[in-house]
């Protein structure tokens, strides 16, 4: 089957890597946008969740989508990693690396983890909440604690880091490299991660720094 | 001409099924206009001189475009400085009372043949299996019969360059051919004679790199920073796109 072979090559896994992640970057946009209405008010952020929730066909179809395309890209990066540690474990006994700022493509597989440990803890605390306590209380609840709310800042800086990497990985990965577009693309490395971190790390110091005590 | 004393550690075993290890050599009056391989010749006079094996390494021209010579030098593939090959690396590079590490190039698709002699015939395997254009001879074709715009023929000289030395999949922390499978790619893909074969190429090089064994591209640039030639990892982009094409329509 030539699709199986197209999809087992090395580029094809590569492939694999760069589609799941696209989607699951275009993911991060959708909930990057309702996680805003968390900075205009409770009420906004309710009156959104409830408002979601009242389809839930399309939270279940949705999450279902989301969830094989999170289980591709796990997968698929769990088997590279073991794949290329088997080709690269001892080599030589002084390894030097040439290229400077490797930290995000070199720790690719460990954020990865991390944002793995997060979104378990995530869905957990929030998707599989009890249902009595409306979910703009328990945002404030939860984000608003130390330990909780610094392990959220953690995991958005891992995820910094493996968007770094992995925005530009993608590109590369699709075949566009190219002259005219490298600056834009090497600048967006910097400000997509930039973007999340701030949205997404600005709700737990929201509420950890008292800025959202009005909330 | 000023000259240095150095310390050689260097990666030697007897032959493929052996158990090497690293023997240090000490190495004085090393004249810094001398290259690499004129050292490692010089070592070698001494160790004859004492009886004792000399170090086996790969080298032919020794002008830096046959691909032959290369090995890791202090973690480095074809030593510390850019763009050049091992025996265009001139010990002016190093200082009086330097440790220099030397070891092969590593790769699961190199195995070491003895000291810092490797097999990299997974490389030619990779050129048979589609690195060309098949031609039926017959008249020379004129000059101006195939327009070529200047800008492909430019990039086409780029990719062209490869050397095929290996140094790409020795730096590689993932021991990935890429780099080399992606420029002997470009430089015909680029031209209008290698237009009719590219499908076809594309999937049997890559089919025959993964099948050497090498790993998987992370796109960590590696490749790119110690290739002797400059290749760029545009190359592989474009690589990626050939394959991706060709795996569609043709695969």
């Amino acid at each position: 089957m030539w699709f199986v072979r197209f999809l087992s090559s090395s580029i094809g896994k590569k492939l694999i890597m760069a589609t799941t992640g696209l989607l699951l970057l275009l993911f991060l946009c959708t909930h990057v946008a309702g996680n805003a209405t968390i900075y205009m008010s409770s009420e906004v952020f309710q009156g959104y969740a409830d408002e979601l929730h009242s389809h839930p066909l399309i939270v279940i179809v949705f999450s279902t989508i989301f969830l094989l395309i999170f289980l591709a890209h796990i997968g698929m990066g769990l088997f590279l990693f073991y794949q290329n540690w088997q080709v690269s474990k001892s080599r030589y006994s002084v390894t030097t690396r040439v290229v400077k700022n490797t930290f995000s493509s070199e720790t690719m597989p460990y954020t990865g983890l991390i944002i793995l440990t997060f979104l378990i803890v995530h869905i957990f605390s929030f998707t599989f909440s009890s249902s009595e306590v409306p979910i703009s209380v328990t945002v404030k609840e939860m984000l608003g604690g130390f330990f909780y709310g610094l392990f959220y800042i953690v995991s958005f800086i891992a995820l910094a880091f493996h968007l770094n990497h992995g925005f530009w990985s993608m590109l590369q990965t699709f075949g566009m490299n190219h002259p005219r577009y490298n600056d834009a693309i090497s600048k967006l490395t910097l400000i997509l991660p930039l973007f999340f971190l701030i949205m997404f790390a600005g709700i737990p110091l929201y509420f950890m720094t008292g800025l959202g005590a009005s909330y | 001409m000023s000259s240095i004393n150095l310390t050689l550690k260097i990666w030697r075993q007897h032959n493929s099924d052996a158990l090497g290890n690293l023997e240090t050599y000490d190495l004085d009056d090393v004249h810094t206009d001398m290259s690499f391989l004129e050292m490692l010749d010089i070592l070698n006079e001494k160790l004859t001189k004492e009886g004792k094996e000399p170090v086996a390494f790969d080298h032919d021209c020794r002008e830096g475009i046959c691909g032959m010579c290369g090995a890791v030098i202090d973690g480095i593939a074809h030593g510390p400085e850019k763009e050049v090959t091992l025996c265009q690396l001139h010990m002016r590079n190093f200082s009086n009372g330097d440790t220099i590490v030397i070891e092969p190039f590593r790769s699961r698709a190199f195995p070491v043949k003895k000291d810092l002699l490797v097999d990299r015939s997974a490389l030619d395997r990779i050129i048979q299996s589609g690195g060309y254009v098949s031609i039926n001879t017959g008249g020379t074709p004129d000059g101006n019969s195939l327009p070529i715009p200047s800008s492909n023929a430019e990039l086409a000289m780029d990719a062209a360059a490869c050397i095929g030395c290996g140094a790409c999949v020795a730096s590689c922390p993932n021991g990935a051919a890429m780099l080399f499978t992606s420029a002997k790619i470009s430089q015909l893909a680029l031209l209008p004679q290698g237009h009719a074969e590219k499908k076809q190429r594309a999937l049997s090089m890559v089919a025959q790199m993964d099948e050497e064994g090498f790993g998987n591209c992370t796109n960590a640039k590696e490749c790119e920073a110690v290739c002797p030639k400059g290749i760029s990892i545009r190359n592989i982009a474009r690589l990626n796109r050939e394959y991706l094409f060709a795996a569609l329509t043709e695969g």
